[in-house]
């Protein structure tokens, strides 16, 4: 069974007939005010026939772009994404301690304190690149001992000295 | 009130914490031209002169020559090093410097900043030995830090001398 508002409905609109109209009205005596929606409903129904269209326009893309207008001023903008923290001067400066902070820590705990002394006896060592010998009894060479990481000159020819000359004069 | 002010501060006390302290004037002493100023950052020359001798009983060695020893020890053969004479002299680039370690054994040094990175602040000496007045030997010589270069010079009594030369900063 179709429900009361469909019927009621189908009424206003004079479509229900025979035994369904029968049993409505039958229905109807319970509701003393239906007539009276009824008689609103046709009057609605007549005036809005009585008025199909909207007037036509005069201008009509002008009125829209007009519309369009009105529409984009009213919509709220949406708002500037703010810049990330990290391209910011402040993030930058907060990396450049934190990684300044890393690498101190990494410097103090990964390289092992080396003693002046062994850091300065590496791998480089002393190098003879020219030598001349400037007198005509000495000869001069060079002995590079790698086990000792020594350069020596080696100068032969010179006169010996006696013990009793006096070397700080 | 914003931190990052203050992080950029720290940061530049930090940095200027880890820069070597400006070297203040020295003054040094040249032969023939009495004192000098030598203002700036410049690295120092020592040389040294040493009687190496054998005995029974060594004596205890001087505090210069520790670094030196079992060097000396080994090169040369002797087991009593005694230090007859040493000078430091701040290193003046492209002026000749004289080294006077005993008058016996002066020596004049020209520097200039030895260019490969290996060199670790070194230098490379133009390095004229002499012995008295008399001329011995021209070399041209690379020196860095912790890399001493030893000269074997005449009999001395009933040992040797030996010359030292190291760059220091």
């Amino acid at each position: 069974m179709k429900p009361f508002e469909e019927q009621f409905t189908a009424w206003v609109d004079g479509k229900l007939t025979g035994a369904d109209l029968a049993e409505f009205e039958k229905q109807l005596a319970e509701h003393p005010e239906a007539a009276a929606e009824r008689d609103d409903a046709r009057e609605l129904g007549k005036f809005l026939r009585g008025h199909p269209t909207a007037p036509p326009l005069a201008n009509p893309d002008f009125f829209n772009h007009q519309l369009q207008q009105r529409i984009a001023a009213e919509t709220p903008r949406p708002v500037e994404k703010k810049r990330p923290f990290f391209w910011s001067v402040p993030g930058l400066a907060w990396a450049g301690a934190f990684c300044l902070t890393v690498s101190l820590v990494l410097y103090k705990t990964t390289i092992p304190a080396v003693p002046p002394t062994a850091r300065a006896r590496s791998d480089y060592y002393a190098q003879i690149v020219e030598i001349w010998s400037k007198s005509p009894n000495v000869t001069a060479s060079t002995v590079y001992s790698p086990e000792d990481d020594a350069t020596v000159i080696w100068l032969d020819g010179l006169d010996y000295i006696p013990a009793n000359y006096a070397l700080k004069q | 009130m914003r931190p990052w002010p203050v992080v950029l501060l720290l940061l530049l006390a930090v940095a200027r914490g880890q820069e070597p302290p400006p070297d203040t004037a020295i003054t040094v002493s040249s032969p023939g031209s009495g004192p000098r100023n030598v203002e700036g950052k410049h690295g120092k020359i020592w040389s040294g002169v040493i009687m190496a001798t054998n005995v029974t009983t060594p004596r205890e060695t001087p505090v210069e020559l520790r670094e030196f020893l079992p060097r000396l020890k080994r090169i040369f053969g002797y087991n009593d090093f005694e230090l007859v004479g040493s000078e430091t002299e701040t290193i003046d680039e492209l002026t000749e410097n004289w080294l006077v370690p005993t008058p016996v054994f002066p020596l004049s040094v020209t520097a200039r900043p030895a260019p490969s990175k290996e060199a670790r602040g070194g230098y490379l000496l133009n390095l004229k030995i002499f012995q008295g007045k008399r001329h011995l030997v021209d070399t041209e010589v690379k020196l860095a830090p912790g890399s001493p270069l030893f000269i074997r010079g005449p009999l001395y009594g009933k040992g040797q001398l030996i010359i030292v030369l190291q760059v220091q900063h």
